[in-house]
């Protein structure tokens, strides 16, 4: 050992001793009975904050040279035993506290693999010292419990380049409050808004836009917001003559105002029924309904519009679709009956506009014959308690739990326990029948529940008393199937993330942005873009009774949803405050079903795609079978694939991408989808030939049915000149290449 | 300058060696003039050091993460549980023993070399890892780190009608974290996403999808459609605010461009190989994707990643848990190991013996590892702790070993690397200043890799 690191160890020690009055935490004196340091509310948090139990340290599942923490604290118990007892007791020395390798690890002051996390003398030293002198008390049942954090400021607004600093306390059970801004933990949830020094919590404002700051501290997170406006000015009177039709618009304008971003006007009428049509019932106007549209002049047209799409059998077919999606109706998991029985029963549903909680109670307390009660289907995708577990939350609380699995969700609430209580509401379901192997049998599974079984959680060797995740305790004695007070805890309208998840997917489907982005994420430090307006919704689901076809029309009637995709220079950087329309590609179903409508051409659907590359053959499908009007992820079709079509593999809106490729411009421009359809004698082709007056007629119909708009005059000239000079003979060919240059066009590729 | 942080200093629980702001910091004092002539002369070049243009690099992952045990760093003198079924065999480098499974290897095993020492704290499921490997990065706060292909094709752009980064079979799919896998253009725009193949080469009459206009569209038809294109699109002045509308616009010119070239036809045209030299890479999809993958390097692609896999669900892959849906350790002896140790050998010695080796980096990477102890259903759980990644070509000297694990493969006990160490040694071959910086979202400077990481300089030299 070096000379230094000997002196090291001279002052430490003198410290340790020494030093055992100077308390560092402001806090710490108000009351007597607070003076100990204690290891759940101290100890704990100072090696958190010092990293010790990090998952790249001894917070690993199978620790670090020796010495295993667990994840973040979220078992003090046993992190106590380790600290203590572990290792013959040498981590503790309580008659000189600062010999104690806990001590003299982290300060290096012998070989640390992990390096210098503890400064000698600093305060946090002291903590553990003194706690260690005082005889490493542990943690008992009857320590006072954290009940909350508390971040001033809460909000702050600042300009790009300003910095704050924010002040982190606790408060107990016991009703003590502490300052622990130096233990918590500090992270961005948008670093292009603001940054934050990961130790000291200083916020620096880099960018525009509203930043978040997650706080963490003892397994709670709380959020800080900081607005930083664009640098615009813009009159009030924008906002105040701003048109209004519903509460969208009322906090939509309140967030822009704040934000300094000017609103976009009205989209035209002819942007409109496009975008309308698309939206709720995933098809193109055809011409007759578009000229209908623009002609109409009464000034309720687009209310009645919407409500009458929102009566439309394609509604049933697309929202199907998209439901299926989360609900993961997919033939590579299910057998081919099942997947119909499945997808029927959906269906049903959809037709018959059940609200939402009560579909959602139908899935999580299914029973009976796969085949006949298609909810239950549900349970052949989903086979083990924890997997339930975790689908049901994903699914329909946008919440991804699976972290809690082995250890506290670092980034959430959830605790290792809380998610064994809640697997635990599935340990009794049980089935009969086919076994789960999508390849082989007839699917045929049959549901129930056991009286009895209960799931184990393997810290503590013991089942965990069933719970939903922050809900009740369910009596011991109870003999209900379980799944039933799961359902009522999860459709509660008291339930936050089941109001919130549907309101803010619904919200996605429309604007092809959540106001939580992702919509797969709802955890606390993935905040909403508008809080305000996602409360908002979410309660007008509730008042509506779950109503989904109330929610589109409220969102589809409001300014926001009518603003033009045309962006201003005072809001072109903005891309999740709703200041305009967000043009997006068009989703792989309705792109595919949108040629195969104007082409008159629709695709054969006939196989489905195995895992390892070979096709069965399907009988399920029509030949006029839309690509919306599919059951299964799994038929074969490249247009879908390369396009992004969600393949439902996993509960994740992010398996579907609608962002463009390369290879999608290649299957455009050389493919047999278009090329093949375009080819087809009788099609669209022929029909906008046959009898028109001229060539400018001839564009006028090519628009009308791809873009459900009239040309400008320079397209109706430009193109008619480029048809009137084609020889006689290739004019169809003409045509086609100028039917392909339409369906190829960004306005036509995109939802705008 | 850059250097005074030496890797030495830095801890290997990573996550608070420095905070963004101190590299900032750093980065703005050597922006200001303190720095030294190679900083300037770096940035001055862009990040490119001159001369380099003919450097690539071929990144094969290993989706689903192989047993660093059971292949390339065996403890035979371990207990049972620990060790595994196989048994390690002599190679033709003195330094490197390896599995009995993988007996190609071993006769190539003076061209490439090993680090048995990487590791990394993101967590123990795929995506974390395959983001993390790929990019350098975990992704934090909404920044999403550009795949070391998408910084090359930023960097140095395309050098002949091929693009610059290609990604072979196809795009990896989720992994069940739902987490993004690292493999796309992140922060530098989606323009720099790799172009990715959709097609199984080894596939009977294989060819680019979509690549050629049918027979019917002859060359004045083209031109009458794009012309015709332009004309439409013109009108469309509302989508210049969306990042997507103009990716369109730069796919257009981008595909046109290729479908239009001999020689991005040639270099995709496999039928152009010898039967021989097609089976000497084994007519699986792995094999085939190595061989393309040599001839798209030979045509001026900088950047290929091998996908081995697309998925670890339903699929015979590395990640051998043992249980079903996943893999054996059968599976991996009979499957999966045979047609990886063919393909693989293949490309190192092809590339040798066709003067390409020097200037193409061929790396061997995945997520993460597997649990020292095989586990009850005789397979091997996540293991990102400590793993073994492989370097051959560009610059690497072969034969060697770099790092070493713990006597149970569970943890690196010499010289750790991270995955900025591995992203940087994969710039460094390509000739790319790893102290430069990109333009990051909101215009932040965004360092290649981490202030302080630094390449894996003994495998050079």
């Amino acid at each position: 050992m070096s000379m230094a690191s000997k002196s090291f160890i001279g002052l430490a020690i003198g410290l340790g001793v020494i030093a055992f009055a100077s308390a560092g935490f402001s806090a710490e004196t108000e009351t007597d009975a607070s003076k100990e340091w204690s290891f759940r509310h101290h100890v704990l948090p100072v090696l958190s904050k010092a990293g010790c139990n990090g998952g790249g340290c001894h917070g690993a599942l199978a620790g670090k040279g020796g010495f295993r923490l667990s994840l973040h604290g979220y078992d003090p118990v046993s992190d106590h035993y380790n600290i203590t007892r572990d290792a013959g007791g040498r981590r503790t020395e309580y008659s000189d506290p600062a010999r104690s390798l806990l001590l003299t690890k982290p300060t290096t002051a012998i070989r640390h693999k992990g390096g210098k996390r503890l400064e000698p003398g600093s305060k946090d030293y002291q903590v553990v010292a003194e706690w260690i002198a005082a005889g490493a008390k542990p943690p008992t049942d009857a320590d006072r419990t954290l009940e909350r954090l508390e971040v001033t400021p809460k909000t702050a607004t600042l300009k790009k380049g300003d910095s704050q600093s924010m002040t982190v306390r606790a408060h107990y059970s016991d009703g003590s409050v502490e300052d622990v801004t130096d233990w918590a933990k500090y992270t961005s949830a948008d670093e292009t808004v603001a940054e934050v020094d990961e130790k000291t919590g200083e916020v620096k404002v880099i960018g525009h836009g509203e930043g978040a700051i997650t706080v963490w501290f003892s397994s709670r997170v709380e959020l800080a917001r900081v607005t930083s406006p664009y640098p615009n000015s813009i009159a009030a009177e924008v906002y105040e003559q701003a048109p209004r039709q519903n509460l969208i618009d009322d906090l939509v304008l309140d967030q822009l105002q704040g934000l300094n971003l000017k609103p976009s006007p009205r989209a035209l009428d002819s942007e409109f029924v496009r975008r309308a049509y698309l939206d709720a019932i995933g098809a193109l106007p055809t011409p007759a309904e578009t000229v209908a549209f623009l002609k109409d002049g009464a000034p309720d047209k687009r209310q009645r519009l919407i409500r009458d799409l929102l009566a439309r059998s394609e509604y049933v077919d697309y929202w199907t679709y998209r439901w299926s999606d989360v609900l993961l109706v997919n033939g590579r998991l299910l057998r081919p009956d099942a997947v119909k029985s499945y997808y029927n029963w959906l269906k049903d549903e959809v037709a018959s506009n059940a609200p939402w909680d009560e579909l959602v109670r139908e899935v999580v307390t299914s029973s009976g014959d796969s085949l006949v009660n298609g909810a239950s289907n549900f349970y052949a995708v989903h086979q083990d308690p924890e997997t339930m577990a975790e689908n049901v939350s994903q699914a329909f609380m946008s919440l991804s739990i699976g972290c809690a699995k082995c250890h506290n969700h670092p980034l959430e609430k959830w605790t290792n326990d809380q998610y064994y209580s809640f697997a635990n509401l599935f340990s009794r379901v049980r089935a009969k029948g086919w076994g789960g192997d999508a390849r082989n049998g007839d699917g045929k599974r049959t549901i129930y529940v056991a009286s009895r079984g209960d799931l184990i959680q393997p810290r503590t060797g013991k089942p965990q008393p069933p719970a939903p995740l922050d809900g009740e305790f369910i009596p011991a004695d109870s003999t209900r199937d379980r799944r039933e007070y799961l359902a009522d805890w999860l459709t509660s309208p008291e339930n936050p993330y089941f109001t919130r998840s549907i309101a803010n997917r619904v919200w996605a489907a429309f604007f092809g942005v959540g106001l939580v982005d992702p919509v797969d994420d709802l955890r606390v430090s993935n905040p909403a873009s508008n809080e305000a307006l996602l409360n908002a919704l979410a309660d007008f689901v509730v008042e509506n009774d779950y109503d989904l076809k109330a929610l589109m029309g409220l969102i589809m009637n409001s300014e926001t949803y009518q603003r033009s995709a045309d962006s201003l220079p005072e809001n072109r950087d903005e891309q999740r405050y709703f200041s305009r329309y967000y043009p997006r590609r068009l989703m792989a179903e309705v792109l595919h079903d949108a040629v195969a409508d104007i082409t008159t051409r629709p695709s054969v659907f006939e196989n489905l795609m195995n895992r390892d590359g070979s096709k069965t053959k399907t009988e399920f499908y029509n030949k006029d079978t839309r690509a919306l009007q599919l059951y299964d992820s799994a038929v074969d079709n490249y247009f879908l694939k390369i396009f992004g079509r969600n393949k439902r593999d996993i509960t994740c809106e992010c398996e579907r991408s609608n962002q463009p490729s390369m290879v999608q411009v290649l299957h455009l421009s050389n493919g047999d989808t278009l090329n093949g359809k375009l080819r087809h004698e009788g099609g669209c082709v022929t029909q906008a030939m046959s009898g028109a007056a001229d060539d400018a007629e001839v564009v006028d119909r090519a628009y009308l049915l791809c873009l459900s708009r009239y040309p400008t005059e320079k397209e109706r000239t430009g193109l008619a000149k480029m048809l009137t000079s084609t020889p006689a003979k290739e004019k169809r060919l003409a045509v086609e290449d100028m039917f392909w240059a339409l369906m190829t066009s960004r306005e036509f590729l995109f939802q705008h | 300058m850059l250097d005074f942080l030496s890797e030495k200093n830095a801890s290997i629980c990573g996550g608070s060696h420095l905070s963004r702001r101190e590299f900032l910091q750093v980065g703005a004092l050597s922006a200001a003039g303190l720095s030294l002539p190679q900083y300037l002369a770096a940035k001055e070049n862009n990040g490119v050091r001159p001369g380099n243009d003919e450097k690539a690099c071929i990144m094969i992952f290993n989706l689903g993460g192989p047993s660093q045990l059971d292949l390339w760093d065996m403890k035979p003198n371990a207990p049972r549980e620990i060790r595994g079924p196989f048994k390690p065999i002599r190679t033709k480098s003195p330094d490197i023993d390896i599995s009995e499974i993988l007996p190609l290897h071993a006769k190539i095993a003076d061209k490439f070399s090993l680090v048995r020492s990487c590791h990394h704290d993101g967590a123990a499921v795929h995506d974390a890892g395959w983001q993390m490997l790929q990019t350098g990065r975990r992704f934090t706060g909404g920044i999403h780190t550009p795949h070391a292909g998408a910084v090359v094709s930023y960097l140095k752009g395309r050098k002949t009608d091929l693009p610059p980064f290609v990604v072979l079979p196809e795009l990896m799919g989720r992994g069940g974290g739902n987490l993004p896998n690292g493999q796309a253009g992140g922060f530098l725009g989606k323009a720099h996403d790799p172009f990715a193949l959709m097609a199984d080469p080894s596939k009977p009459n294989f060819k680019v999808p979509d690549l050629l206009p049918p027979d019917l569209i002859g060359a004045h038809r083209l031109d009458r459609r794009r012309t015709m294109r332009e004309l439409v699109d013109q009108t469309v002045k509302s989508f210049e605010a969306s990042e997507d509308a103009r990716l369109l616009d730069e796919n257009f010119h981008a595909a046109f461009r290729m479908m239009t070239s001999e020689q991005a036809r040639s270099a995709f045209d496999l039928e152009k190989e010898p039967r021989k030299v097609r089976e000497r890479y084994g007519m699986s999809r792995f094999g085939q994707c190595c061989l393309l993958a040599r001839r798209l390097v030979e045509n001026g692609v900088r950047f290929v990643t091998i996908n081995t896999f697309l998925t670890v669900f339903g699929e015979t892959t590395w990640d051998i848990h043992g249980s079903k849906p996943f893999t054996s350790i059968e599976g991996m002896k009979n499957v999966v190991c045979p047609l990886y140790d063919q393909g693989y050998s293949a490309l190192i010695e092809d590339l040798h013996q066709r003067g390409m080796l020097d200037n193409t980096m061929v790396t061997g990477l995945s997520e993460f590892g597997r649990t020292p102890k095989v586990n009850p259903a005789g397979g091997r759980d996540h293991w990102p702790q400590c793993f073994t990644v492989s370097f051959a070509g560009g610059g690497v000297k072969g034969g060697r070993v770099v790092g070493a694990s713990d006597p149970i493969g569970g943890f690196p006990a010499e010289r750790p690397v991270d995955p900025a160490n591995v992203v940087a040694t994969i710039f460094e071959s390509l000739g790319l200043d790893h102290t430069s910086h990109l333009p990051g979202p909101a215009g932040r400077p965004f360092g290649l890799v981490d202030f302080g990481k630094h390449p894996i300089k003994e495998l050079f030299a």
